[in-house]
């Protein structure tokens, strides 16, 4: 038995096509309206560069105050309107990447009810999940405290 | 706030990342020990033991105590509580830009005039 990633999950209806919600995703003028930029927190968009194919990377850099924050990754996979899958980090100024580079968000649409569903699950650290998979079971039961951690689902049901 | 925790979030993985340690902090979960009683179940020197010791007290994992000669460890299970942060902010984070993104699509659907979209309140969670 492998212990669960740790993972974020959410789950969403959209009274929109798959495509449009899709699409949502990789068009920059879109993504600059929700996103990223004012409408979300108090930030300004410097840039966002998508490069919308598998191995294409995205960019998403704003400035909050005195922080210059970048949010990079690579395109995984693209099938429209089904699944997109990407890596995801946060760069802040020059700092190098750290262990949540290795982040990496699934979105899977569904269509249904006028609309679709998109389930976004938000994995993290493959090498944190490299682990868990080779000490099979045991570890989770390690200490109290982190096996509600990583069984920790999003609490709205 | 998440990005300035990753360097320790990395630390609390490499900690974590070797069946050794993830055994020590096992064993410390039950009570306190000493490095000798640590080493004593991998057959290693208290050298290497207490290499392992360094790795666990960086990531802050476990709290080191001289009592007379001996080195006491404690378990500290604190740092664990950054996976936890990081899993909020990022429900968080989502939360609210998959909000924006549906308010958008809303107030940007075109209604056709036949078939008028139905305004559902469409949140699964």
């Amino acid at each position: 038995m492998s212990p669960p990633p740790i993972q974020v999950q959410l789950r969403r209806h959209f009274a929109a096509a798959a495509e449009r919600v899709f699409d949502a995703w990789l068009d920059p003028a879109m993504l600059r309206q929700w996103m990223m930029g004012p409408s979300v927190r108090d930030e300004v968009v410097l840039r966002v560069a998508v490069d919308a194919r598998v191995g294409g990377t995205f960019s998403f850099f704003v400035r909050r105050g005195d922080l210059e924050l970048d949010h990079v990754g690579t395109y995984l996979e693209l099938s429209r309107p089904r699944r997109l899958v990407f890596t995801w980090a946060v760069q802040v100024g020059a700092a190098p990447l750290a262990a949540e580079d290795l982040s990496q968000v699934t979105l899977d649409f569904e269509a249904r009810d006028n609309g679709c569903v998109l389930t976004l699950t938000h994995t993290m650290d493959v090498k944190w999940a490299e682990y868990a998979r080779r000490t099979e079971a045991g570890w989770t039961t390690m200490l109290g405290g982190l096996d509600r951690v990583l069984s920790s689902e999003v609490p709205h049901g | 706030m998440v990005e300035h925790n990753a360097a320790r979030l990395d630390d609390t993985f490499h900690a974590l990342a070797d069946p050794t340690r993830r055994a020590m902090l096992r064993s410390l979960s039950l009570h306190e020990r000493s490095v000798g009683e640590l080493a004593a179940p991998f057959q290693m020197s208290l050298a290497a033991a207490s290499k392992h010791i360094k790795v666990l007290e960086r990531a802050g994992l476990v709290r080191r105590e001289v009592k007379g000669r001996t080195h006491v460890c404690r378990l500290d299970a604190a740092p664990l509580s950054d996976i936890q942060e990081w899993l909020r902010y990022y429900e968080q984070f989502w939360g609210e830009r998959l909000d924006m993104l549906e308010a958008l699509l809303r107030a940007d659907t075109p209604t056709p005039p036949s078939a008028p979209t139905p305004r559902k309140k469409g949140r699964l969670r």
